[in-house]
């Protein structure tokens, strides 16, 4: 195949071939390059002309070269640094190419021992980020900041800023092409604004016709499926559910677990995660009192309401860490993974959702001898991304990577054991003193963290530049 | 503008006599470079510069002896409607004096600094312009297109559009404490100490004109307040025995500042306080087609104002609103919200008032917290108000409020109005700000005992 395309580009036939005048500057090339751009593509469309004389395109003809090569090898050359990331994109819309050119753009793989520091995203005003959803599909990111929610796109470049009326958005989330879930925990309520033009278009309150003391529910957490968004209510008086609300009319459909809150097994949920391979709900609630921690994970079948599995810790069964509740609990949606980390002891540990018992869980040993003495779970959070763990330990984010085992794929296939992932810092001691992390977030292969009281989001990413600089 | 149209081969380069009259590709030679372009692109340039003349020219390939770089800088200025960033390595200034060379200035413009392009949510301080000497700016004024004049002692330094070029003239003021842009190069300014309005031509530094108001006493005319609509020039005036105040209104359309009428001429007879206090902020509202002039004084018994609204036609005012409780430490009105705005001098908080409810009783609706009115300190004192679009701007102190309308489809009633503090924590906490305005895609603010400008835009329209 690579060869036989090859050979067409070199060899190819007098009808296969394209004049190209660009902006006075003569540019040849073949017809199957410039279809690579997809058949919508304005240069596609110049191919089907039967003329052999010259197209004339009135444009520059110098990133008119860049983008070519990047038409002819799928890479952008380095004379593209010439130019900037917006010249780029604006040029490559006008040919149609955008997509080739968003994909020589993109970062590589994101892998948490490979990456470091690629830019910070900054609000111009409130820039003290108090949530954000970042967007797996392109690596977008949604912000809320204050009452505002701004949008940076695939190029992290900033596209729009709405005010919303709340004054403090605690969670954000993209459910819609141009359709932002937001809500507050000091003001009740699920609002939906339309960033194209910053109006509200709805809003959901928790209800109950039968029971009066059910108003002004706060909202503490937000997740959506593809049709669905799952908000979790709570009320003044702590009793609290997780309300599914249907995304094209924006009005509440079910309550799901509803309770009274009035312990730490009842308390709201504090995240929600949707799995869609199995079509699952998980909530995951932590309270940290005067005794340690305390908290539960939920599971629910998203479609019936009911839930499937869950644990509570401290927990009555036979756990083997006693008095080491979580700290945080995420999961990981491609391996269907649940990691926990333990609020005292730090210790992270992994569950196999497939496999759901009392006590799922494996607890992950200690291998890098250089990180024996760090640990303890004080405001420890963690997030699953690309079949990784990360997890911020204050200031601190580590990484857990698996290892690439020898043994056969059917033997390795669902068996989780202590010594499966290492453990490795991702950041650098100075990275640790700009404040605690308060959230993180991988998307479109970019890692996204925010800290308290810290202005702005830092975006990590991992680069196969070596980035060497002249010493001097 | 077709993107791309045939035309004969030319794979053995430019040949110079096969130029085809009716083709629409247009060859030119710049300082040996070939380009080769349409004539739609450069018609873009509009009638009158030299490359729409060049797209009418027929016959051989015209030499123009210019650099080619900054040529192909602005033809993709022409193709595209904005700079690319090889323009970065050329100082603005050249690429200016190009353009002017070219006549597409008006396009350079447009593409840098656009009133279109204002983005009040994506606004950082981005640039200093520093002022010559000692003094602090004491006004200042801007055009659409983003060109700003400050007023510094008895000095006014313009700076021009791109702002890399500036110059200062001297004027007889001894501190100007009111100014407005009548046109791009031509300021009207007026101080509280010096009789007459004076319309200076920045560029050349000359008076054009001094106007005054003929008052009863035969005393000199101080200027109060200035403002304009796109036909007239409005001048509040109080005579030098602070006896007797008027608004003035002048013709702008033959640029010969003729005196149209008057209104609003008060005359103080005994104690009557509130017909003494003179309008030191003139806004005119468009689609209402009314003056807005307010005024306050600060007296013994605490800070007494008013707010008049001005049929320039009937010359009477239509309605007025007494400000004795919490006055306004500023205010000014807004055309797109369709509302007046004020700062309470002692609440420090901003109100609103919809000018379709105009003439109701109880007219402010408290924007932020609304208990802090009554509590007699004067905590708004020296904020300022401006609208601009439908955005408003509230300076207290060192810092930059933001007041917003979040559209969530109530009545006009209950309208719900957020508010954002500008800038990045860096930026707060500087000197007391004194002044703001807004010009082009820019924002341009002044403080207390600094000498300079600072210009807030949004950062990806950067230069």
């Amino acid at each position: 195949m690579e060869d036989d395309g090859g050979r067409r580009t070199i060899l190819g036939q007098g009808g296969d071939r394209v004049k190209l005048n660009v902006g006075g500057k003569l540019f040849e090339t073949t017809v199957s390059t410039l279809r690579s751009g997809g058949p919508d593509s304005l240069l596609s469309v110049l191919t089907n002309r039967n003329s052999d004389e010259p197209v004339f395109i009135d444009r520059d003809p110098e990133i008119f070269s860049a983008l070519l090569a990047l038409l002819r090898s799928n890479r952008l050359p380095s004379t593209a640094k010439r130019f900037s990331n917006q010249e780029l994109i604006d040029e490559a819309v006008y040919y149609g190419i955008e997509s080739q050119l968003r994909s020589a753009l993109a970062p590589s793989r994101l892998s948490g021992i490979d990456a470091s520091l690629f830019s910070t995203i900054r609000p111009t005003s409130d820039g003290v980020v108090t949530d954000f959803n970042a967007v797996d599909s392109d690596g977008s990111v949604w912000v809320a900041h204050g009452g505002q929610v701004s949008v940076y796109d695939w190029s992290l470049t900033h596209t729009e800023t709405i005010r919303t009326h709340l004054d403090y958005i605690s969670s954000v989330r993209k459910v819609g092409p141009d359709l932002a879930g937001v809500a507050s925990e000091f003001e009740s309520g699920l609002h939906f604004y339309n960033l194209a033009n910053g109006r509200r278009v709805g809003s959901v309150e928790w209800t109950d016709p039968s029971d009066p003391r059910i108003y002004k529910a706060r909202v503490h957490a937000v997740v959506d499926s593809p049709d669905s968004v799952f908000a979790a209510f709570e009320c003044q008086h702590r009793e609290n559910c997780v309300l599914s609300i249907d995304k094209s009319t924006m009005k509440a459909v079910s309550e799901l677990g509803r309770q009274s809150g009035n312990s730490a097994k009842s308390t709201v949920v504090g995240k929600l995660t949707f799995l869609p391979e199995i079509n699952a709900l998980v909530g995951v609630s932590v309270t940290a009192g005067a005794f340690g921690y305390a908290g539960y994970v939920r599971l629910w079948d998203s479609r019936s309401g009911d839930v499937v599995w869950e644990t509570n810790e401290p927990g009555s069964g036979r756990s083997s860490r006693f008095g080491d509740s979580f700290a945080d609990v995420d999961f990981d949606r491609e391996d269907l993974t649940m990691f926990k980390i333990c609020s005292k002891s730090g210790d992270l540990a992994v569950a196999d959702l497939r496999k759901l018992s009392e006590d799922p869980w494996v607890y992950l040993e200690e291998k890098n001898p250089c990180m024996r003495n760090s640990g303890g779970g004080t405001s420890s959070l963690i997030h699953c991304y690309r079949q990784q763990v990360f997890v911020g330990r204050e200031g601190g984010l580590e990484v857990w990577s698996r290892m690439v085992e020898n043994r056969s794929d059917v033997e390795r296939e669902r068996v989780l054991h202590e010594g499966l992932y290492r453990r490795n810092y991702m950041d650098k001691v100075e990275d640790a003193g700009r404040g605690i992390i308060k959230k993180i977030e991988g998307a479109g292969d970019r890692l996204f963290v925010s800290r308290e009281d810290a202005e702005g989001i830092e975006v990590w990413q991992s680069s196969q530049f070596s980035g060497a600089v002249l010493s001097l | 503008m077709p993107p791309f149209i045939g035309s004969h081969p030319l794979s053995s380069g430019f040949s110079r006599n096969s130029i085809d009259s009716s083709s629409n590709i247009v060859t030119i030679d710049v300082g040996g470079h070939l380009f080769q372009t349409t004539k739609q692109t450069l018609k873009q340039s509009g009638s009158k510069s030299i490359l729409s003349e060049i797209s009418n020219l027929d016959g051989s390939i015209p030499f123009i002896d210019r650099d080619p770089e900054m040529f192909s800088i602005l033809l993709s200025l022409l193709r595209t409607g904005n700079l690319p960033s090889k323009a970065k390595t050329f100082d603005i200034q050249d690429l200016v004096f190009e353009s002017q060379f070219y006549g597409v200035e008006h396009l350079l413009l447009n593409s840098h600094s656009n009133p279109s392009q204002f983005e009040p949510f994506d606004l950082e301080k981005s640039l200093i312009l520093p002022l010559s000497g000692r003094d602090s700016p004491t006004a200042i004024s801007t055009t659409q297109l983003g060109s700003v004049q400050v007023a510094h002692g008895c000095k006014i330094t313009s700076f021009d559009w791109s702002l890399k070029r500036k110059s200062t003239i001297l004027t007889q003021f001894a501190g100007i404490d009111s100014m407005l842009s009548v046109s791009p190069n031509v300021v009207a300014a007026g101080a509280t100490d010096f009789s007459g309005l004076q319309i200076i031509d920045v560029s050349k530094g000359f008076v054009k004109e001094t106007l005054n108001w003929e008052n009863v006493t035969k005393s000199g005319s101080t200027v109060q307040g200035i403002g304009a609509s796109k036909e007239f020039l409005f001048t509040s005036f109080e005579s030098s025995r602070r006896n007797s105040n008027c608004i003035m209104i002048y013709d702008l359309s033959d640029n010969g500042f003729r005196p149209v009428s008057e209104i609003g001429h008060y005359e103080i007879f005994g104690a009557e306080l509130d017909s003494a206090i003179p309008a030191t902020k003139l806004r005119w509202i468009p689609s209402y087609n009314l003056l807005m002039a307010a005024g306050s004084h600060s007296g013994p018994s605490g800070v007494r104002g008013n707010i008049r609204f001005w049929d320039l036609r009937s010359g009477n005012a239509v309605w007025e609103i007494k400000e004795n409780v919490d006055c306004f430490a500023d205010c000014t009105v807004s055309d797109d919200l369709s509302a007046i705005l004020k700062v309470g001098v002692h609440s420090g908080e901003v109100f609103i008032s919809d000018l379709r409810n105009i003439g109701k009783e109880n007219t402010w609706t408290c924007l932020g917290d609304s208990r802090k009115a009554t509590n007699g300190k004067k905590e708004g004192f020296g904020s300022k108000i401006e609208s601009h679009g439908n955005q408003v701007f509230c300076s207290k102190g060192g810092n930059l409020e933001l007041w917003s309308e979040v559209l969530i489809g109530s009545s006009i009633k209950d309208r719900v109005f957020r508010k954002n503090s500008m800038g990045r924590a860096k930026d707060s906490c500087g000197n007391k700000i004194t002044h703001f305005s807004f010009g082009g895609n820019k924002m341009f603010v002044t403080r207390k005992d600094q000498q300079f400008v600072e210009v807030w835009q949004s950062s990806v329209r950067g230069f």
